[in-house]
This record gives C-alpha cells, sequence and structure tokens, in this order.
C-alpha cells in the first residue's frame, strides 16, 4: 500500500518536528485549558429581572428551576419597573415571559413544534457580559423548553438533565474554533512539500495522485482525531456535561475535522509557496470562524448574514454537537444538521482532492 | 540503431512557457547503457528537458519515449523504469537515511529483504552508512547531495537522470560523487545535465551542448574539441621579446591574437604552425625555452560553436 507508506512519512514527519507537534497538540491543550480556567467555574450570578406575564405553572417553573440556577432572579410586577433598574444598573438585563409561554412550552413536550419567543431587554454598556447573559438565558431556555420526553408538570418540571453552565454552552464552539485551525495546518503541510519539491520528487515516483492525497489525509485525520480527543477531555474536566451520545458529538467534529483538511487542500491547491498559503489559510479560516456562531451567537445578526452563515458547516457543527452534549438530542431531531455538515464534508473533500490532483499535472 | 537498443528517444520535443521557448524542438537518441551528458549554461533547457522526460513537465508539442514508452501515454510505465535525483536537494528531512531511502524503495515496489540490502550498499558505497539512522535534517550539505543521489538508484532503474549532480559541492565530494557514477557507467542508462566542463568531460561517453533550448553540437569529447583544433593557441616561453618581434607575427595574417601574458606568448587563430612559429623566432635570434600547443577544452568548445562563455 503506497499510500501507507507515505502516509508514515507525513506522520513521522510530523511526530519528530517539535514545533509542529507543539502546535497541534499544544494548541489544543492549552486553548481548551485557558478556555476551561477562564469559564469552567461557576459563572458570576448576574441579575436577572422576570417579568412573568404568564403565571403559568410551567413559567414558574421556568423562572425558579431554570433561570434562577444561573442568575439571581428579581421578580417584577411590571416591565416599566424592571426597565427602571435596568437604566439605573440595578440589573443587567430583564425578560419578559409572555403570555401562553406555558401552553407553548407544552404543546412542544407533546411533540407539536411551536416558537418560543421571550422579550429581553439588556444592558448592552458592558458587552461581554450582555452576551454573555444572552447566551445564557438562550442555553437555559432551549433546553428547558426542548425537553423531549413529555412530562406532567407536578413531578420535576425540571427534568433539565444537568445544570447548564457556560462551558456546557460555549465548549462546541471553541472545539470547532480549534479545527478550523486544520485549514492553515493542513495546507501548509501539502504546500510545503510543493514548495521545496518534494511533490516533484514523489511524482517521478510510480505513486499515483490519489495515493498521495491519501497519504496526507491520513497523517492529517489522525491529527484531527487526536485534536478532538484532547479538546472533549478537557473540557469534559472542567465540567462540560456529556448529556447525550458522546460518539456521535465525536463524529461530528470529525466530520468537521474533514471539511477542514479539505479547504486546507484547496488552499495548497491555489497556491505555490508556504507564504501565500498562510495568509490566505487564515483569512479563510478566520471570518468561518466569526459566522460559525463560535464567538457571538449567530442569532444576533443580521438575517442575510446568518443565511450566509448557515451556509457553512460549522454554525450547523456547533448546533448540533452542542444539540447532543447539553441536551441530550438524539440523532433523529438534528438530522438536517447533521446531513448537512455530512454532504458538505463529502463536497469539500472531494473539490479538494480534485483541485490538489490537478494541481499536480502540469 | 534499433528502436531497442535505444534508452531515451526524443522526437521534436519542445516545451514553451508563455513566450518563452525553453526546450525547442529537441532530438536525441541516448544508447541502452550510455552516459549522456547535457551541456549548458543556466536557464539553456537541461532541467526543462529532464523533467519532460520524467514525466513531470508535459511537451507543449512533440514527445519522447523512454525505454520504448512514450512519456505522454503512458507516464506511469515509464515512471516504474526511472531513477531521478533532482537539481534541488529534496529530502525528508525528519526521517534517516534509511527512512528516506526506504521510503522510495517501498513505493517504487522493492521487496523488504531487497531494500534492506540495496539500501546498505548504496549507503555504504557513498559513505553514509556511519550515520544512517540520524535524521536527515543534521547533515552537511554533501551529505544530503550524496543521498539526495543514491534515492534515485533504490528502485534499481533502467534509466538515471541526475540534475545537476555536483551543483553547491566542494572539490572532495564531488570527486565521490563522480568516482560513483563512474563506477555505474554501462551498467545503466545515464542522462545527467550539468554546466561544469570538467564534469561532463571526466564523466560522459557523449556530450549534448543546449543552449537557448536547442541541441547546438552533439558528440564525444574528443570529437567536439577535434571540431574546433583547427582553432588552437600556442604558447611560448622565451627571453627578449620585443614589441617589434611580437607585431612580426601579427603580420603573418593567420594568427589573429598574440599577446604577451605573465612572461608568456600566446598566440591564437587558425591552423597554428608550430614550426613556422619557433622558426621564425629563431631567426630573430630569440632563445625559446618552451613552446607547446594548447589542447581546446569544451569551454572552447562552446564558446565557438554559441559565441559566449559558459560561467561556473
Amino acid at each position: 500500500m503506497r499510500f501507507l507508506e507515505f502516509g508514515k512519512r507525513n506522520l513521522k514527519e510530523t511526530w519528530r518536528d517539535p514545533a509542529s507537534l507543539a502546535f497541534l497538540l499544544g494548541f489544543p491543550l492549552i486553548f481548551m485549558l485557558l478556555f476551561g480556567l477562564a469559564f469552567g467555574g461557576n459563572i458570576p450570578e448576574y441579575k436577572l429581572g422576570v417579568v412573568d406575564q404568564d403565571r403559568s405553572q410551567i413559567s414558574q417553573a421556568f423562572v425558579s428551576e431554570a433561570l434562577d440556577k444561573a442568575f439571581e432572579v428579581k421578580p417584577y410586577d411590571n416591565a416599566g419597573k424592571a426597565l427602571d433598574d435596568l437604566e439605573v444598573g440595578n440589573i443587567k438585563a430583564y425578560i419578559i415571559i409572555p403570555q401562553g409561554f406555558g401552553e407553548k412550552v407544552f404543546r412542544d413536550w407533546q411533540g407539536q413544534s411551536e416558537n418560543i419567543s421571550l422579550d429581553i431587554k439588556y444592558d448592552e454598556s458592558d458587552i461581554v457580559v450582555a452576551e454573555q447573559v444572552l447566551s445564557i438565558i438562550d442555553a437555559i431556555t432551549r433546553a428547558f423548553a426542548r425537553i423531549e420526553v413529555p412530562i406532567t408538570l407536578n413531578a420535576s418540571p425540571l427534568n433539565l438533565k444537568a445544570e447548564i453552565t457556560y462551558i456546557d454552552f460555549a465548549a462546541p464552539g471553541i472545539i470547532v474554533f480549534g479545527l478550523l485551525i486544520l485549514i492553515p495546518t493542513a495546507a501548509r503541510m501539502m504546500v510545503r512539500d510543493k514548495e521545496l519539491g518534494f511533490l516533484a520528487r514523489m511524482l517521478t515516483t510510480p505513486i499515483r495522485p490519489a495515493e498521495f492525497i491519501s497519504g496526507y489525509s491520513l497523517c492529517l485525520f489522525a491529527v484531527a482525531v487526536v485534536q478532538i480527543v484532547i479538546f472533549m477531555l478537557v473540557a469534559r474536566l472542567f465540567g462540560m456535561d456529556i448529556v447525550g451520545n458522546a460518539g456521535w458529538a465525536f463524529l461530528i467534529f470529525v466530520l468537521t475535522g474533514l471539511s477542514c483538511i479539505g479547504i486546507g487542500m484547496i488552499i495548497a491547491s491555489l497556491t505555490k509557496t508556504e507564504n501565500q498559503a498562510e495568509p490566505l489559510s487564515w483569512l479563510i479560516s478566520m471570518p468561518l470562524a466569526m459566522l460559525s456562531g463560535a464567538w457571538f451567537s449567530i442569532d444576533l445578526m443580521p438575517s442575510w448574514l446568518r443565511s450566509f452563515a448557515h451556509a457553512f458547516p460549522f454554525s450547523h457543527a456547533i448546533e448540533a454537537s452542542r444539540d447532543i452534549l447539553i441536551r441530550g438530542t438524539s440523532l433523529g431531531t438534528i438530522t438536517t444538521d447533521f446531513l448537512f455538515l455530512g454532504i458538505w464534508t463529502a463536497i469539500i473533500f472531494a473539490a479538494g482532492t480534485i483541485l490538489f490532483r490537478r494541481s499536480m499535472a502540469s | 540503431m534499433t528502436e531497442e537498443s535505444l534508452a531515451i528517444q526524443t522526437f521534436a520535443l519542445t516545451r514553451k512557457f508563455n513566450d518563452l521557448t525553453a526546450v525547442d524542438s529537441v532530438d536525441l537518441a541516448i544508447k541502452r547503457g550510455e552516459l549522456f551528458s547535457l551541456l549548458g549554461p543556466n536557464g539553456a533547457g537541461k532541467t526543462t528537458t529532464i523533467n519532460m522526460l520524467c514525466c513531470l513537465l508535459r511537451p507543449t508539442s512533440g514527445t519522447a519515449s523512454v525505454m520504448g514508452y512514450d512519456i505522454i501515454k503512458e507516464p506511469f510505465r515509464v515512471k516504474e523504469r526511472i531513477g531521478v535525483s533532482p537539481q534541488e536537494t529534496v529530502l525528508s528531512e525528519r526521517l534517516n537515511s534509511w527512512e528516506n531511502l526506504s521510503l522510495i524503495g517501498k513505493i517504487s515496489g522493492v521487496g523488504s529483504v531487497e531494500l534492506r540490502r540495496r539500501s546498505e550498499e548504496l549507503l555504504e558505497i557513498v559513505g553514509l552508512l556511519p550515520r544512517a539512522k540520524d535524521q536527515v535534517a543534521k547533515f552537511s550539505g554533501g551529505m544530503k547531495r550524496r543521498l539526495n543521489l543514491i534515492m534515485a538508484l533504490v528502485p534499481d532503474p533502467d534509466v538515471l537522470f541526475l540534475d545537476e549532480p555536483s551543483l553547491g559541492l566542494d572539490p572532495q565530494s564531488r570527486r565521490a560523487i563522480w568516482e560513483y557514477i563512474e563506477r555505474l557507467k554501462g551498467k545503466k542508462t545515464i542522462l545527467l545535465t550539468t554546466h561544469y566542463m570538467d564534469e561532463a568531460d571526466f564523466l560522459s561517453d557523449r556530450i549534448g551542448i543546449i543552449d537557448g533550448g536547442k541541441i547546438v553540437a552533439l558528440g564525444t569529447s574528443d570529437e567536439l574539441k577535434r571540431g574546433i583544433s583547427d582553432r588552437g593557441a600556442m604558447i611560448i616561453l622565451a627571453d627578449n621579446l620585443s614589441p617589434q618581434i611580437i607585431e612580426g607575427l601579427r603580420i603573418k595574417g593567420r594568427y589573429t591574437q598574440v599577446d604577451e601574458v605573465s612572461g608568456h606568448l600566446r598566440v591564437s587563430g587558425k591552423d597554428i604552425d608550430f614550426r613556422e612559429i619557433v622558426d621564425y623566432l629563431h631567426s630573430k635570434g630569440i632563445v625559446v625555452r618552451s613552446a607547446a600547443l594548447e589542447q581546446p577544452t569544451l569551454e572552447d568548445v562552446f564558446l565557438h560553436i554559441t559565441g559566449k562563455a559558459l560561467r561556473e
């Protein structure tokens, strides 16, 4: 198997290069450790005003069992008073639970899909806090409302399978961001061989282009898998809950990694030197990270940008893995995201292979 | 010559890069077991020719065959029969010598036992065996160059392409590589490119002088030199040479250049008549201490054919 021989060579080259190894393994480790240290502990209890206009059992349960776990909840009778307090900074945000909220959530639990809306007003003077508060509310609400098993309210309505912390919410995004760094990694590995003439030397041997490409993919795939394991283990160490099937989440990350390798191959085929490939890689991977929702919630983007963001697989990867990890969603519910990711990966990987292969012939 | 006795044959092989014609309708026939050198200055088209022959570059027009296989129609057949040592030193820096050789060997389908035996032999010959387990990154330039060369030999190819094998080497390493190449003569067909005259002179069975993408002269070293033997030079060491005597030689007409260089008189031109010159000097009462005809070098051949000097 010629591709195995070539794959072995790539693995050895990577393994024995201290700088590249430190980057490939150290980067996810340090990145995730820092992230875990920063956000893994209990989130600061922000003061959240709550105006419960619904006053149903469900809405009360939502406040006392869900919101209260993450915030210091301050109840208000009407929105006016909450606004006054928000303006003077007594609370960071307030949430209005509209009439009919309980009904809708209940119907959701019965299996009918309902859009649940909550009005949130927040203090935007502290952008980071605002973003955090919104993210937490978002995560909590989704987790609360999307409980799949219909349950009676008098039993424990809060069947949140775990307590949501910020790391639960953010870890999938951080992992996908980390995997996006595979784009420059893959591009660099391939274009370096091209630049140094190693590709040319290999092409004078009977190795076929497809074997050559699989040799790279083998090595990059191994790198991706190791990185994902590190990411998930460290996140777990810092309290990321894995409610659903970890295997499915792992698979989602593997597909994400493969897409990134494919994009890296495309970049390697469009460029001739590392100096060209490097900036192009960052130019592509960073906007993709922004649009993936790893840093900012996509829901806060204007709708046209949101649609654009959803055209790439990374936001789907984050949402699908988040669903599995913190909500224990079964695969059936995220089929669309999953399929989208799978098909995208297949297309991008195929395109990368074809383009890189074409760039070999001259 | 029959087709079977030829290792490499090119048919109006041409490669253009935009407006530049790097290789211009080259027709070559290299016999099996022959060591053929392409000699020419940088940019003459040597590497482009080799790259086409080892199927890295498609010809713009024309074609070639290597061991009877067409380079355009059957590139993988060709690749199974050739070994290439590229001009740039191309190695896997984090692998050791064994692993580098093994990569090429296994890809070319050499069995493990045979691979081990062959690698050891090659490493021994170029003196790398003691350090064969070191990462190549720690090697000196000369050591890398030697490994670069033997990598082409692991598959035991029929045809060997050596692109500037001694480029940038110190005289010692250069000599070692020459000696090794000499040992291969007759066993493999070798196409070597160089811009070192002495290298081509020392190693080749035949030499093709290439300039501006065209083969401008072709033959053995002796044949090429004989071709310009009517344009020789004579070096004379004599006492009491006066400008008048030197001027007297010039007016003989045939001797286009008569110069005094560091005490020696150098006479060059067409049909140098040794006797005539010595007699002339005697007749003027000059004592000739030594006189010798200068053998033309490949440099002279190149200068004569292309009208420009080949710079090393």
